[in-house]
């Protein structure tokens, strides 16, 4: 079954007077279990379709199916709960929150879905020591390097279980080391059976994916 | 509902600057609100107390008359009249003036009141305050002697009136037979009473009186009493010569424009926190435009609207709430400091503020309400953000 589909995809970004075509007719699936990398020129459209899928954002043409869900037609709070129980966002730039700590900010998306403090903590505190970081728990984010802000991430991501990990370009602000790092635990999820979507710049990540989607202009180019 | 909360308490005691100047602006408010109602409702208080003391069966009709104004005051002929009205139990004529006084060469201006001496115990004995500290009342036959007031005896003068002193009053002296204990009212504390003919005499005032004070019989109706006195008082006199009071009348002509005060202190206080609650949504603002990806973050990971508002009311609300403790705190260290003070410069008991359990109370959902208010427009533009430009902030 596709875990992500999309017909005819296009978004439209209005600022002002002045209309950016960020994606212009992008159809693609995705299957269960599928480890795809998208790669493509700045400003080609790669974030856009990424929020797309991710359902933080609903397409201006098109449909976008979520697990077999038109997002298109979903309120604000039914995407909300979509993303919290099966979507899991790795970004560039970490997007921790400073002043909570490494497990707190673990714990946010169960704090969301409703999970009582005691097994939050348990689970989150597993999460870390699963990525690696089981002795940085009560770290906050400034006391962390990329490498572990971005293991952090990845902690969060999983929080919920969900089945789609979302990683826009999760090693762009990361050394080598760290990089291939993320990118192994990344492949150990996916062997798990997860859905990875990842956007990367480099061609050797890029290539270790099942499958790369090339996007160009906002068009998907191979 | 607790989650939120500690998550609040956790971004509040991150910014403990910013938390503090955003809560000095409640604190002030909360502040004002409590030392302000809790002076208000003392001051009330103090005065019922007093009132009620003087009991609530008493007519008080006084003299309006100036000295040298045409027309007749009050006299001896109208305490005759009352006594003859149905549901008056006993009429005490008074004549009260401030004169001069002398003990021991020192000169002061002292009030006298003069009483008929048969009736000065009746009359007031049963006032609460009027308890003899010493000595004895008025009594049928005295002349040349005066009871005097507990402040009179004790420091009005250089050096203390005791009984068997002689106080100079009009050149005349009178030797004192009786001392009040304190009454809690200071003019009453400071004067002196003494026989209604003789203080006349020396005045040559012959028949006049200042006020007459009107015993209801048990039973009877004070306000249809009042009525026949004022029938009655009027073959004998212009409306404009006199004054009718129930000391009912008196205990709400006072506590009414009591309440105006109460009403004003509250404006000025409710002002204050006005702009307590300014001060929380405009710091509630720059969170929510500090936090902008924050808020990105929060809706990425699964937040809904609902709880992003919550997250941001409950803050904001707790900052209400913080202030709202701390003003209640401050406004009963006020309040306690201005009982202190009352009672240096005014005497025991004159004022009595109290902080009670109720204005605590309303005092802190008041806070609450107000944080929360002030959060209401900057939680619906963290609410109306757009995820991904969130992101992207
Ligand atoms: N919120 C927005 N408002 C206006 N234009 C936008 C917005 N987001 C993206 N765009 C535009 O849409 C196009 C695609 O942007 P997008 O962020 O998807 O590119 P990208 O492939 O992720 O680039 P990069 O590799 O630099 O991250 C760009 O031209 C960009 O300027
Ligand atoms: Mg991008």
């Amino acid at each position: 079954m596709d875990v992500v589909r999309l017909q005819d995809v296009e978004k439209v970004y209005t600022m002002g007077k002045v209309k950016v075509p960020a994606l212009r007719g992008v159809s693609l699936s995705i299957e269960k279990g599928e480890y795809v990398s998208i790669m493509g020129p700045s400003g080609s459209g790669k974030s856009t379709l990424m929020n797309m899928i991710g359902a933080l954002d609903r397409p201006t043409r098109g449909k976008v199916f979520v697990e077999g869900r038109d997002i298109s037609r979903m309120s604000d709070d039914a995407l909300a709960r979509l993303r919290r129980e099966n979507i899991g966002f790795i970004f560039q730039q970490f997007n921790l929150i400073p002043r909570l700590t490494a497990l707190e900010n673990v714990e946010l998306p169960m704090w969301y879905a409703g999970v009582p403090k005691v097994k939050r903590v348990r689970r989150a505190a597993e999460l870390l020591r699963l990525v690696g970081l089981g002795d940085r728990l009560r770290h906050r984010p400034a006391e962390l390097s990329g490498g572990q802000m971005q293991r952090v991430c990845i902690a969060r991501a999983l929080a919920n279980n969900p089945d789609i990990i979302m990683a826009d370009e999760p090693t762009g602000n990361l050394d080598t080391k760290s990089g291939e790092d993320i990118i192994s635990i990344l492949e150990d999820l996916n062997r798990q059976g997860r859905t990875i979507i990842m956007v990367t710049h480099e061609e050797e990540f890029a290539r270790r994916a099942e499958r790369t989607i090339y996007i160009r202009d906002g068009k998907i180019v191979s | 509902m607790l989650q939120y909360i500690e998550l609040s308490l956790k971004n509040l005691a991150y910014q403990r600057m910013r938390a503090l100047l955003t809560l000095l602006g409640v604190i002030i408010g909360i502040t004002a609100v409590i030392s302000m109602v809790s002076i208000g409702t003392g001051m009330t208080k103090a005065i019922e107390e007093q009132f009620e003391a003087f009991g609530t069966n008493k007519i008080i009709i006084s003299s309006t008359m100036e000295f040298g104004a045409k027309g007749r005051g009050l006299v001896d002929a109208d305490v005759d009249d009352m006594e003859d009205i149905v549901g008056v139990a006993f009429v005490s004529p008074m004549y009260s003036v401030s004169t001069g006084s002398e003990f021991k060469g020192e000169e002061k201006v002292i009030t006298v009141w003069g009483l008929d001496p048969g009736k000065a115990e009746r009359t007031f004995s049963d006032v609460g305050g009027y308890r003899l500290y010493r000595g004895r009342w008025l009594e049928p036959g005295d002349r040349n002697v005066v009871v005097i007031g507990y402040t009179v005896h004790d420091d009005y003068f250089r050096s203390r009136v005791e009984l068997g002193n002689n106080i100079k009053i009009q050149g005349e002296k009178f030797r004192v037979v009786g001392i009040f204990a304190e009454t809690g009212d200071p003019d009453h504390d400071k004067s002196v009473m003494v026989n209604l003919d003789r203080i006349r005499e020396l005045l040559g005032r012959e028949d006049s009186v200042t006020a007459i004070i009107v015993r209801v019989k048990d039973g009877a109706d004070v306000n249809i009493v009042r009525q026949r006195i004022e029938e009655r008082l009027k073959n004998r006199h212009e409306d404009a010569e006199f004054t009718i009071l129930t000391s009912q009348q008196l205990i709400e002509a006072i506590s009414s424009s009591l309440k105006v005060v109460q009403v004003v202190f509250g404006g000025i206080a409710a002002v204050s926190l006005v702009v307590g609650g300014i001060g929380i949504a405009n710091t509630m603002v720059m969170n929510v435009m500090e936090r902008t990806r924050e808020i990105g973050i929060m809706k990425a990971t699964g937040a809904t609207n609902s709880q992003v508002m919550r997250i941001f009311l409950v803050e904001s609300g707790i900052f209400g709430l913080v202030g709202g403790t701390i003003g209640i705190f401050f406004g009963y260290l006020i309040s306690r400091a201005i009982n202190a003070a009352a009672e240096k410069y005014l005497g025991p008991g004159m004022l009595t503020t109290a902080v009670t359990p109720d204005m605590v109370a309303t005092a802190l959902v008041f806070s609450v309400c107000v944080g929360v208010i002030s959060g209401l427009y900057p939680a619906y533009r963290a609410v109306k953000l757009d995820p991904v430009e969130a992101l992207r902030a």
